[in-house]
C-alpha cells in the first residue's frame, strides 16, 4: 500500500509570514497549504495523508489553542507546532498538556522549523499506520460469530480444547472447529499471535 | 429631693443624740443654778437647748431635747417642784411651753436642712463643674486624636495615590512595550521566514531564483512594515509637542516641592530649597519640567532610604549661570554612586531600583535636552549625588 504525500498547513494571520513559510516549506520538498485564520482552515476537509499544522497561538477570532481544544474534540489526529511573538509559560504548558509537539518562538530559525516539521510527520505516519493496523485487527475480529467469541476468551485465558468443552459444555470436536474458524478470519499465524493481536485490541480499547 | 444634710451625715447619731442631752442638762443646771435670782421664768434657755440640739443634730436630736426639756420643767419648775404631780392648772401652760419647743426645734431643724442643702448644691455645683471640665478636656483630646489620624489617613491616602499613579505608569509603559514588541516582532518573524527561504531556494543544487527572488521580495515588504511601525510610534510621541511658556523656574520647583512632600515625610528626609531671587525668566513646558525636577528629588530621596547616621537632606538650589542661563541642582546626602553607576546613569532599562524601569533619568534628559538646556551628575560615593540641569533663558532662547 503506497502512503499518500505528507502535508504541511500553516495557519498564521499574517501573509508575509505565510508566504515566507510557505516558501521554506515548499524547498525541502514538502506539500504545503495555507490558512490565515482558524476557520479557514476547519473548512478544509481533512486529508488522507501524514501531516502536521504549524499554528499561530494569536489569531483573530478563534485562537490557536482554541483551534487545538476544537480539534481534540472533534478527534481530528493532527500534530501541532505552535507559533507565538510572545511566549509565556501557563500557554506553553497549556498547549503541550493538550497535546502539541512544540512551541516555537517567533522569529523562528528556519532549520528548527523543518526540523520540527519533520519529527512532526514521523509522528503522524507512525500514529497512522498504528491506527490502520488497528482499524485492521478491528474487521478482522469483527468477523467472528458471538459463539466463537466466548471460545477466543477460553482460548486466550489459556484452557484446553477439552477444558473449554467442559466449560461451554459442547463436544470437543465442535471446539475444535471453532477453533479453526477463528484462526483463518483473524489470520493468525499461530495461538501466540492471536493472543497477542487481542491484546493489542484491548489495549487500544482501554485507550 | 430631700437632701441629706450634710454635717449630720457625718456626725454618728449617738454624738448627735448626747449633743442634745448635753445641751439640755447645760440648760437645766444653769436653769437651776440661776433659780435663785430667776425664780421660774427662765424657760427660754431650754428653747436654746432645743434649737441648738436641732441644728447641730438634726430632727432626731431636737426632738428628744424637746423631751427631755419638757421633762425637766415639768419635774424641776412646775409646781410642786421636783416632783412628777400636774395640776390641771399647769397643764396649759406645760404645753404652751413644749408647742414653743417643738416649734422652735422644727424652725431650727429646717433652717439647718435648707442651709446643709444649699451648702450640698453648692459642693455638688463645684463637684459637676469639675466632672465637666475633666469631660471637656477629655473629648478635646479625643478631638486631638481624631485629627492628628485624619492627617495620617490623608497623608496614607496621598502615598497611595501616588503609588497608583506610579503604578498605572509602569502599567501602561508595560502594555505599551508589549504592543510595540508586537507590532515590531511580527515583521521580524516574516523578515527570518523568508530569509531562510531564500536561503533554502539558493542553495539547492539547482538554485531556484524565481522562489528566492520571491521571499526576497517578502523579506524587504517586512522590513518596510517594521519601519513604519516605529515610524508610528516616533509620531505618536512627537505628536505632544511641548509647550513653550514664559516660566519662573522657582514656582515650578515650589510645585514639584510640594509634590514630593509626602514622599520626603514618609521616608525621613528634609527638604530644603535655596531659590536665588532674581533668576531670569525661561521659555519651556511647566508640566515637563515639574516633571523632571520631581524626578530627580524621588531619586534622591530613594537614594537616602538607607541612609543612617548622617541627615538624611535633599536640598534643592537655584542660580544664575554664565549670565544667560539658569541652573537647577538636586543635592541628596545618600549613599552615592559608584564610577560604573555614573557611567550607565542615562542609558534606557538601566536602574538600581527593585522596582524602577529605568525610563526616568534618559526621560528627563531628552526633555531638558528639548529645551535647549544640559542635564548631567556629580557623585561623591558615601557623601550623595548632585542631578543638576541648565535652561536658557528668554533672552538666550529667543537668538
Amino acid at each position: 500500500m503506497k502512503e499518500a504525500d505528507p502535508i504541511v498547513f500553516v495557519v498564521d494571520d499574517d501573509p508575509l509570514i505565510r508566504d515566507g513559510l510557505r516558501s521554506l516549506i515548499k524547498s525541502v520538498g514538502l506539500h504545503v497549504e495555507t490558512f490565515g485564520s482558524s476557520r479557514e482552515f476547519m473548512q478544509r476537509k481533512p486529508p488522507d495523508a501524514p501531516g502536521c499544522l504549524v499554528l499561530d497561538v494569536r489569531l483573530p477570532g478563534l485562537s490557536g489553542l482554541d483551534l487545538q481544544r476544537e480539534l481534540n474534540e472533534s478527534n481530528i489526529r493532527i500534530p501541532i507546532i505552535f507559533m507565538t511573538g510572545h511566549g509565556d509559560i501557563p500557554m506553553s504548558v497549556r498547549a503541550m498538556k493538550n497535546g502539541a509537539l512544540e512551541f516555537l518562538t517567533k522569529p523562528i530559525r528556519g532549520q528548527d522549523l523543518l526540523d520540527a516539521i519533520q519529527q512532526a510527520i514521523a509522528h503522524d505516519r507512525a500514529a497512522r499506520r498504528e491506527r490502520a493496523k488497528m482499524a485492521d485487527l478491528r474487521t478482522r475480529f469483527d468477523l467472528l460469530t458471538l459463539r466463537e467469541r466466548e471460545v477466543l476468551d477460553l482460548i486466550v485465558a489459556g484452557l484446553l480444547n477439552k477444558q473449554i468443552a467442559g466449560e461451554l459444555n459442547i463436544g470437543e470436536v465442535t471446539i475444535k472447529t471453532h477453533r479453526a474458524h477463528i484462526m483463518q478470519k483473524t489470520q493468525a499465524e499461530s495461538l501466540a499471535h492471536l493472543v497477542r493481536m487481542n491484546e493489542e485490541l484491548k489495549s487500544n480499547d482501554r485507550r | 429631693m430631700p437632701s441629706v444634710p450634710i454635717v449630720e451625715a457625718k456626725l454618728y447619731p449617738l454624738k448627735r443624740y448626747g449633743l442634745a442631752i448635753v445641751f439640755v442638762s447645760s440648760a437645766l443646771l444653769v436653769t437651776l443654778s440661776l433659780h435663785y435670782y430667776f425664780l421660774d421664768r427662765l424657760w427660754f434657755l431650754f428653747f436654746a437647748a432645743v434649737m441648738a440640739s436641732a441644728w447641730y443634730g438634726g430632727k432626731g436630736p431636737g426632738w428628744l431635747a424637746v423631751i427631755l426639756s419638757s421633762v425637766a420643767v415639768e419635774y424641776f419648775f412646775i409646781p410642786p417642784a421636783r416632783t412628777w404631780i400636774l395640776k390641771p392648772v399647769d397643764v396649759p401652760f406645760f404645753l404652751t411651753f413644749a408647742a414653743c419647743a417643738i416649734f422652735a426645734s422644727w424652725l431650727s431643724s429646717r433652717r439647718r436642712q435648707a442651709e446643709d442643702s444649699l451648702k450640698h448644691a453648692r459642693d455638688t455645683l463645684e463637684a459637676k463643674v469639675e466632672e465637666r471640665t475633666a469631660e471637656l478636656t477629655r473629648r478635646n483630646e479625643e478631638l486631638l486624636l481624631q485629627i492628628a489620624e485624619r492627617k495620617h489617613a490623608e497623608g496614607s491616602l496621598l502615598a497611595t495615590q501616588a503609588e497608583l499613579a506610579r503604578v498605572a505608569r509602569v502599567a501602561i509603559i508595560g502594555e505599551l512595550t508589549a504592543s510595540i514588541a508586537h507590532e515590531v516582532n511580527q515583521p521580524l518573524a516574516g523578515i527570518v521566514a523568508n530569509s531562510d527561504a531564500c536561503l533554502a531556494w539558493l542553495s539547492k543544487p539547482q538554485p531556484n531564483l524565481d522562489e528566492a527572488k520571491k521571499a526576497a521580495s517578502s523579506m524587504i515588504l517586512a522590513a518596510t512594515r517594521a519601519s513604519e511601525v516605529i515610524a508610528r510610534i516616533r509620531s505618536l510621541i512627537t505628536k505632544a509637542t511641548p509647550e513653550r511658556l514664559k516660566l519662573n523656574i522657582n514656582e515650578v520647583i515650589e510645585e514639584a516641592v510640594a509634590l514630593a512632600r509626602t514622599e520626603t515625610m514618609n521616608n525621613n528626609v528634609s527638604l530644603v530649597t535655596e531659590l536665588a531671587s532674581d533668576l531670569p525668566v525661561v521659555l519651556g513646558d511647566r508640566i515637563q519640567l515639574q516633571q523632571v525636577i520631581l524626578n530627580l528629588a524621588m531619586n534622591g530621596i530613594a537614594a537616602m532610604s538607607s541612609t543612617n547616621g548622617r541627615p538624611r537632606r535633599l536640598l534643592i538650589r537655584s542660580q544664575t549661570q554664565d549670565a544667560d542661563r539658569v541652573l537647577v541642582a538636586v543635592q541628596d546626602s545618600g549613599t552615592g554612586m559608584s564610577p560604573d553607576v555614573m557611567a550607565r546613569l542615562f542609558e534606557p532599562f538601566f536602574t538600581t531600583k527593585s522596582q524602577g524601569i529605568g525610563m526616568g533619568l534618559p526621560i528627563s534628559r531628552s526633555i531638558i535636552e528639548g529645551h535647549g538646556g544640559r542635564l548631567w551628575a556629580e557623585s561623591t560615593v558615601s557623601q550623595g549625588s548632585t542631578f543638576q540641569f541648565t535652561l536658557p533663558t528668554e533672552a538666550c532662547d529667543v537668538s
